[in-house]
């Protein structure tokens, strides 16, 4: 950890100011709110995205959004940054009601959003992107030297640089505005451990000053560490209003999941991998540019291998080497034993060895229905006839049943929750069969049941006799689903761990690189 | 003061990256001179006539070309840039027969200014129904052709001669002084190129095309820069179409012309590194690539190939350069 932590000692004078609202109350406004919204609703077509939310954001006070996948958080903040119009409803700052038609008149009001995929333009430079938005270079600079990105070079491509620089460099932008509203959605998810306390200490100085934040995160550690209030969206309707110390994370969760709350437990599942269950996957001393530098580590049939790292240690490197995406520069990977000499993804598809990435729709086809979606990897096998295998319709039925797939938006895939793409990538290897999954930061982005739901099943296809390798960026979860967990460190495996034992703490401090050698 | 030192150091770096960044469009200055260097040893006396012939012919490919660089860059395409040319041409030579020279750059300016909002109008037209591009220049590019008919039914017209030689160098559009031709071309693609990397409006038409939606979010008007975008373009054809009048000293309406003219300023593009995906690429490469796409008429024909042919090898050029350029790209991103 780079530092002592934060917000769990400072008390807030707003800490436990309301207490839970029953389901669909209005919540008073007072005078002095710097934000509100009352009985937002937004319809996209058919689908009802918001029914009525009202959100109070008071000023200086970190405020939490919070709320399963589709209960309608991203509109709502959309709506709040000038991207959608609500259909009805009204928004006020500083008690004046306010019109948000384009992001431009949220910016003018003082509120300043960063999504989740940072709005810099790929083709520009840092600076062309700056001056782009009439932002001066020497503030952005100023906040980028306390980010600890002083060496940032605004000549480079904004394509260039790795996402967790362009989050913070998004967030310094929006800083630089000095909006009385920062909204912030999703800005930890994939961020490493070291760059999010950074963005932490930028909240709590903007509470400080007086200003507030709204916080949209899936990681409830996070929330009630930093944040005095939560909002917690249901259905599209906001359904309670609270401190979230004074709850705790089952607390939050049952607010999330509302009905069908289900208690989130570290669930001790049973290892299903036996010394006696063959190697499935095995590298010996792969190395691959600097990014990945002798990496050998073996896989046994229905073993969940976890690695741990911070971001950009060549764990990217690692899962393109093994899912076929590129060719090690030295060293062997072997599937089953033998070579696996994969020239495309193609070669290590058909020994067996499948990848789920963490962008979904990079895995899907967003405009195609789900089913051909989950027959797509069915495509390549051409039976007599020239027809797809016979059996396609039953393998993707099994599918569908088996991930609970909602097939109800079933038009389009790209119009499911990122939950239920997640599930419809896994759910066509499913349909195709495989031996070893590699699935590389599955659950970024995802809500908690549907998490859950992703381990459950990465389990039992692990207690089908499946090899899973599994990165995440959110090291909480190792325990959760893995049987073993490698540290990964410049490039190389810098120790290992079972994940029974392992904590989050471990894992960190392991994945700095700071492993047993300080101790010795 | 660590820091800034190694700010410097990076600044040094710069010209590396600068020629990486901008490589294509080195390469396609590159290919021009290697071609002229080439066309040189081909005929016995290279001079100042045949350098005249060439940067003055190609001026309306190269104003066309840049035309469509601009449109594509921020993310659209213009089927009717042609037509465009054709209708200009046709209306300028109707207005300017028989004017003085000071009149007829009024005339050229109005006409400048009729198509900058007649293709600003269309780009209006593409934002607010959200009909593909492709869809709604290629119906603008009939209209056009058929109103550059009613306005010239048959070819005629005519300028005066300060305007002539103000494209060509001579009042009768031949001669052996190129000075005029070159400041033509340069002044306005340069201007346009410095406005485009500058301006906040110029870098918001590489910000549309390159990601509309982050374009958005960073509340850039997304749908002014494909307006500004068209209008641009408009007026670049309308340049090219004035051009064209200089030269020949009469008009033109036949609609194969456009057609031609329009599929030879995507190419153009194309071979000028300008990316038909929007967002990346100058219009100084395509205005190169605009001379290379001209001059190989010329060269060809003195190497005694006949124009049928020559057709052939000019696509086959282009498709190799474009074949190089992509694996150089693949094998500089496995290296990475």
């Amino acid at each position: 950890m780079s530092g002592p932590r934060r917000g769990l000692t400072s008390s807030s004078p707003r800490a436990g100011y309301q207490s839970p609202g029953p389901r669909g109350t209005p919540i008073e406004l007072t005078s002095g709110s710097l934000l509100a919204s009352r009985n937002v609703a937004k319809r996209f077509g058919s689908v009802v995205a918001l029914r009525s939310v009202d959100l109070v954001v008071e000023p200086g006070e970190i405020h939490a959004l919070l709320g399963a996948n589709g209960a309608g958080k991203s509109t709502l903040v959309k709506i709040l940054s000038g991207v959608h119009r609500q259909d009805s409803g009204e928004i006020t700052v500083h008690g004046g009601p306010v019109d948000l038609r384009r992001p431009g008149d949220a910016q003018g009001a003082g509120l300043a959003t960063v999504f989740q995929d940072p709005a810099l333009i790929p083709d520009l430079t840092v600076g062309q992107n700056l001056r782009l938005t009439d932002v001066p270079e020497e503030s952005v600079r100023a906040w980028l030297d306390r980010m600890g990105l002083s060496s940032l070079d605004f000549d480079a491509l904004a394509r260039e640089l790795p996402l967790p620089v362009l989050r913070l460099l998004d967030l310094a932008r929006a800083l630089v505005r000095e909006p009385s509203l920062l909204m912030l959605d999703e800005i930890t998810a994939a961020l490493p451990a070291d760059q999010a306390e950074q963005v932490f200490a930028v909240m709590d100085e903007w509470k400080e000053r007086g200003r507030s934040v709204l916080f949209i995160t899936h990681r409830l550690g996070e929330v009630l560490r930093m944040c005095d209030r939560a909002t917690v969206l249901r259905d599209g309707r906001h359904v309670a209003v609270f401190a979230p110390r004074d709850v705790g994370e089952s607390g939050l969760v049952e607010a999330m999941l509302g009905e069908v709350a289900r208690e989130v437990r570290e669930a001790q599942h049973t290892p299903t991998v036996e010394s006696s269950s063959p190697v499935v996957l095995e590298t010996v001393e792969i190395r691959s540019k600097e990014q990945v530098n002798g990496v050998s580590l073996s896989l046994r049939a229905g073993e969940v291998l976890g690695i741990a790292a911070l971001e950009g240690q060549g764990q990217d490197r690692l899962f393109e080497l093994l899912s076929g995406d590129r060719r090690p520069d030295s060293g062997e990977i072997l599937v089953n034993g033998e070579p696996l000499n994969a020239r495309s993804p193609f070669d290590a598809v058909s020994r067996g060895v499948v990848l789920v990435p963490s962008d979904r729709l990079q895995a899907l086809l967003p405009k195609r229905p789900i089913r051909e979606n989950l027959g797509m990897p069915l495509y390549s096998r051409i039976s007599r006839w020239f027809s797809i295998a016979a059996d396609e319709g039953a393998r993707v039925d099994n599918a569908v049943e088996r991930l609970s797939i909602d097939t109800r938006a079933a038009r389009q895939a790209g119009k499911l929750s990122g939950g239920n793409q997640q599930k419809v990538v896994v759910g066509r290897w499913l349909a195709a069969g495989f031996r070893v999954l590699l699935c590389f930061d599955p659950t970024r982005g995802i809500d908690v049941g549907t998490k859950q739901q992703i381990y459950e099943l990465l389990r039992e296809l692990a207690a089908d006799g499946a090899a899973i390798l599994i990165y995440t960026s959110e090291l909480a979860e190792i325990p959760l689903v893995c049987d073993r967990v490698l540290v990964f460190y410049g490039g190389q495996v810098v120790g290992e761990q079972p994940a029974a034992t392992a904590t989050e703490e471990s894992l960190l401090t392991a994945a700095h690189g700071i492993v047993e050698k300080g101790a010795v | 003061m660590t820091v800034i030192g190694e700010r410097s150091r990076i600044r040094k770096m710069d010209w590396r990256r600068w020629l990486r960044r901008h490589g294509w469009t080195v390469a396609a200055w590159a290919l021009l001179l290697a071609l002229i260097g080439f066309y040189a040893t081909l005929i016995p006396r290279f001079g100042a006539f045949q350098i005249s012939s060439i940067a003055k012919n190609s001026l309306p490919l190269v104003y066309l070309s840049v035309a469509q660089a601009v449109i594509v860059i921020a993310g659209g395409i213009d089927l009717s840039v042609g037509a465009m040319l054709v209708l200009t041409n046709s209306i300028a030579a109707q207005l300017m027969v028989g004017q003085s020279f000071p009149i007829t750059l009024i005339i050229a300016l109005g006409v400048i200014l009729l198509a900058a909002g007649i293709n600003g109008g269309v780009g209006w037209i593409i934002s607010i129904s959200r009909v593909p591009d492709i869809v709604v220049t290629l119906a603008t590019s009939f209209i056009l052709s058929g109103v550059a008919l009613l306005v010239l039914p048959s070819p005629g017209g005519g300028t005066s001669e300060g305007f002539r030689a103000m494209f060509t160098g001579s009042a009768t559009g031949s001669g052996t002084n190129f000075w005029p031709s070159l400041v033509v071309m340069a002044i306005p693609v340069g201007l346009l190129a410095f406005w485009m990397r500058r301006s906040r409006t110029g870098l918001s038409l590489y910000a549309t095309g390159s990601d509309p939606t982050a374009a958005y979010l960073s509340a850039v008007r997304t749908a002014r820069a494909k307006v500004v975008s068209y209008a641009v373009g408009g007026a670049f054809a309308a340049l090219g179409g004035l051009s064209a009048l200089a030269i020949t000293g009469s008009g033109e309406s036949r609609l194969s012309t456009g057609a031609g003219f329009t599929l030879r300023s995507v190419a153009a593009i194309v071979l000028g590194g300008v990316a038909l995906t929007g967002g990346v690429g100058s219009v100084v490469g395509a205005a190169a690539a605009g001379i290379v796409l001209f001059t190989l008429s010329p060269v060809l024909s003195a190497m005694g190939i006949d124009p049928n042919t020559a057709q052939v090898i000019q696509g086959a050029l282009i498709v190799v350069v474009m074949m190089v350029a992509g694996i150089v790209e693949v094998r500089r991103q496995r290296s990475e």
